[in-house]
């Protein structure tokens, strides 16, 4: 496949051309089937489930701030972001930010005229939307480089030489996404399916319609499932001695009348031996298999992500003779980060924000319509 | 009328929501029955506070007279702040018999004794609790009013409820408590929460208790909720032994509202599935919290309903027994007393 090595700005060229015969076949690969075949990333045989990666290589800390603008990475990191997952981008250019910026701040203007916003702070701001790049943060040739998209506004009753202050973040990224699903895309589509904003919901919700009438595409609620909550657990204390985690948090909230939340936190240095004794036992269990030593400390299963948690689990039973898996997980985590069940996310550490998002790119792919 | 005291009515003002200011007033008594009605509640709480300065500085009022106000106010509001309760230890031969005059009298030549300027106020309950009132100066200044601390007693009991109290000053008021009461030393209980009725109803075992009995359970489900008719028939026996346990542990009827349990876990992994864990020799440190609008509540739940196992652990049982809602949980056994229980294996 031809690739322009040079291009500054890099938008995924598809060769593969697909053809649609009719409206009810498709020969488009769906997400589904791409998991089903043998893909490099993947090891799961079935074709039933639709199920992230049941095995993941261990993170390590990118030297991100010597690939990525450091201002840029600045915004990202330390804010909490709320999680959506989007479709496919019909005819989005990466050349066309500076348009897109300008068209967005008319769609907002023009929304407000409508009086269709919600109210935002008073009649006389003035929206300024910014489309920029963020370089260097796409890990295969496969991915769309991470777009940032910011609002800034005066605030009501700032002096006429105040400068415009951010309001409204938000983000589209694709991190090692499936390159099989990448390459089935037909032309013209641009995959980012992974999108956060923080800000106020009424310019979160316009920025989304507009890219609804722009694109094509469709926006819904992404959640932080139970399985990736404790792969994020897993994965961020695998990191404990390059950079501390200094606690491990586990917010629970059981079924009971009144709510009852468990907080359970756990000292780094033991959730760190608890983790590393999990692996241990795995590693002996592979003793006989096949795999090369590298590789088996590179990879991670998601045997070893439950044996975790279930001695987490286990320990808290002894004591309370309370079964934590009656309740359902809101919440994790750590120094490096944190993750709601309810689609939040915070990256408090750049160093491992590639391998964080990498996981919630795959959450996103899950949940593509088609 | 100076502005320390104009400041004291505005902070009064911010905590009193307008509903209860006509009660607080009357109760206050220091208002004539004009100005009262003067004080026209559809007003702003600005405007309200404005007019009650005006009121005060003509009836010329003392600091003395609007910290009763706020007395009145917080003893029939008790529910707010962060109260922690101590206990009285090792009382002496005489502390039995002291009665109401000689503990304020005492209370308030010790306190004032330990710090040159302080302001105590006293003033008896009539549920047989006392109050006091602190605000606490020191040597370069006077006694300050925005940030007094509250202490509630019961005579004759070893409880002491306390809320807003520094580090600085908890020494101060555990002497002068010590010394009034004839006891010799004075421990934090570890039981603290917002509703001080909550608090105290529990340190005192004021709820409903449920003892344990042979024959059938006499409690009967609240809603009952059977779906399926063999699964009732089936899962009665275990339901309402569970219920009996739940109760047995935490009480029956409505309990004491507590907030939140912390548990700070220094005990060693110990699991068969996981030998390199169990081997360690260090201890598995974790703190656990459980919170909830009224936490004995939930707790009381989990077990009825098997999501806690039953018998219910000591662990979750001691909240109620012991009276406490922080513990420090090690291998050892209690140790000093600030430890509790073993954990069960």
């Amino acid at each position: 496949m031809e690739r322009h090595q040079n291009s500054v700005t890099r938008t995924p060229l598809n060769s593969v051309v697909v053809q649609r015969r009719s409206k009810s076949k498709s020969y488009r690969l769906s997400y589904r089937s791409c998991l089903g075949a043998t893909s490099r990333l993947c090891f799961t045989p079935a074709l039933t489930a639709r199920r992230l990666n049941t095995s993941r290589r261990a993170p390590k800390s990118h030297n991100i701030t010597e690939k990525v603008n450091p201002e840029k990475l600045a915004l990202l990191v330390k804010t909490e972001w709320q999680l959506s997952y989007v479709s496919p981008l019909y005819q989005f250019r990466h050349t066309q930010l500076k348009s897109y910026s300008r068209q967005l701040s008319a769609f907002i203007a023009a929304e407000k005229q409508q009086g269709l916003a919600v109210e935002v702070e008073g009649p006389q701001k003035t929206f300024r939307v910014s489309f920029s790049l963020v370089q260097g943060m796409a890990e295969s040739d496969d991915d769309a480089e991470t777009v940032l998209i910011q609002i800034h506004s005066k605030p009501l009753f700032a002096r006429q030489d105040e400068p415009q202050r951010p309001v409204w973040s938000g983000w589209l990224t694709c991190i090692n996404g499936n390159p099989d699903y990448l390459r089935s895309l037909p032309k013209d589509f641009i995959c980012l399916p992974l999108f956060g904003s923080s800000g106020a919901e009424a310019l979160t919700t316009l920025v989304k319609s507009w890219f609804q009438q722009f694109f094509d595409c469709c926006f819904g609620p992404l959640e932080i499932s139970h399985t990736c909550l404790q792969w994020l657990m897993a994965l961020w204390t695998n990191c404990h001695t390059e950079s501390s985690i200094q606690h491990l948090k586990m917010i629970w909230t059981l079924p009971v009348v009144p709510p009852l939340q468990v907080t359970y936190t756990v000292n780094s240095e033991d959730a760190w031996e608890l983790w590393s004794s999990v692996r241990k036992e795995k590693e002996k269990e592979n003793k006989a298999g096949e795999m090369a030593k590298d590789e088996e400390e590179n990879s991670i299963d998601i045997e070893e992500v439950t044996g975790f948690m279930q001695g987490l689990k286990s320990h808290f039973y002894r004591h309370f003779r309370l079964d934590l898996s009656a309740g359902s997980l809101d919440q994790v985590s750590t120094a490096l980060g944190s993750a709601k069940y309810k689609g939040r996310i915070k990256i408090s550490n750049s160093r491992y924000m590639i391998t964080t998002l990498t996981l919630l790119t795959e959450c996103a792919l899950l949940k593509m319509p088609i | 009328m100076d502005t320390s005291n104009k400041r004291l009515i505005q902070r009064l003002m911010s905590r009193i929501p307008i509903k209860m200011l006509r009660t607080t007033l009357g109760k206050w008594g220091r208002l004539t029955e004009v100005q009262l009605k003067s004080m026209n509640l559809t007003q702003s709480k600005w405007a309200l506070t404005e007019k009650l300065i005006a009121i005060c500085e003509e009836n010329e009022l003392e600091v003395k007279h609007l910290t009763e106000l706020e007395m009145i106010y917080i003893i029939d509001n008790p529910n707010q702040g962060m109260w922690h309760t101590f206990q009285l230890m090792d009382p002496e031969d005489d502390a039995q018999s002291v009665e109401l005059t000689q503990f304020k009298e005492q209370f308030k030549s010790h306190i004032r004794e330990l710090v040159r300027q302080v302001s105590v106020k006293m003033k008896k309950h009539t549920d047989e609790a006392v109050w006091i009132r602190i605000a606490w100066g020191d040597a370069f200044s006077r006694p300050n009013h925005l940030k007094p601390t509250y202490v509630v007693h019961h005579l004759q009991t070893p409880y002491v409820f306390v809320t807003s109290l520094t580090a600085k000053q908890k020494p101060l008021l555990s002497q002068a408590l010590v010394l009034s009461t004839r006891h010799q030393a004075i421990k934090d209980a570890n039981l603290s929460g917002r509703k001080l009725t909550a608090i105290r109803d529990l340190m005192m075992r004021q709820y409903q208790q449920v003892f344990p009995t042979k024959y059938p359970s006499p409690l009967t489900e609240h809603n009952p909720t059977v779906s399926n008719p063999h699964i009732g028939r089936e899962q009665a026996e275990p339901a309402a032994n569970r219920l009996q346990m739940a109760c047995e542990a935490f009480g029956g009827g409505m309990l004491p509202q507590l907030q939140s349990a912390v548990y700070k876990l220094e005990t060693k992994f110990r699991d068969q599935t996981n030998k390199t864990m169990t081997e360690r020799e260090e201890p598995f440190k974790c703190v656990v919290k459980f919170a909830s609008t009224n936490l004995l509540e939930s707790l009381r739940n989990c077990a009825s309903s098997g999501i806690a196992s039953t018998p219910v652990t000591p662990l979750l049982s001691s909240i109620p027994l012991k009276g406490r809602n922080y513990f420090v949980i090690t291998d050892n056994g209690p140790g000093p007393s600030s430890k509790t229980d073993q954990p069960q294996n």
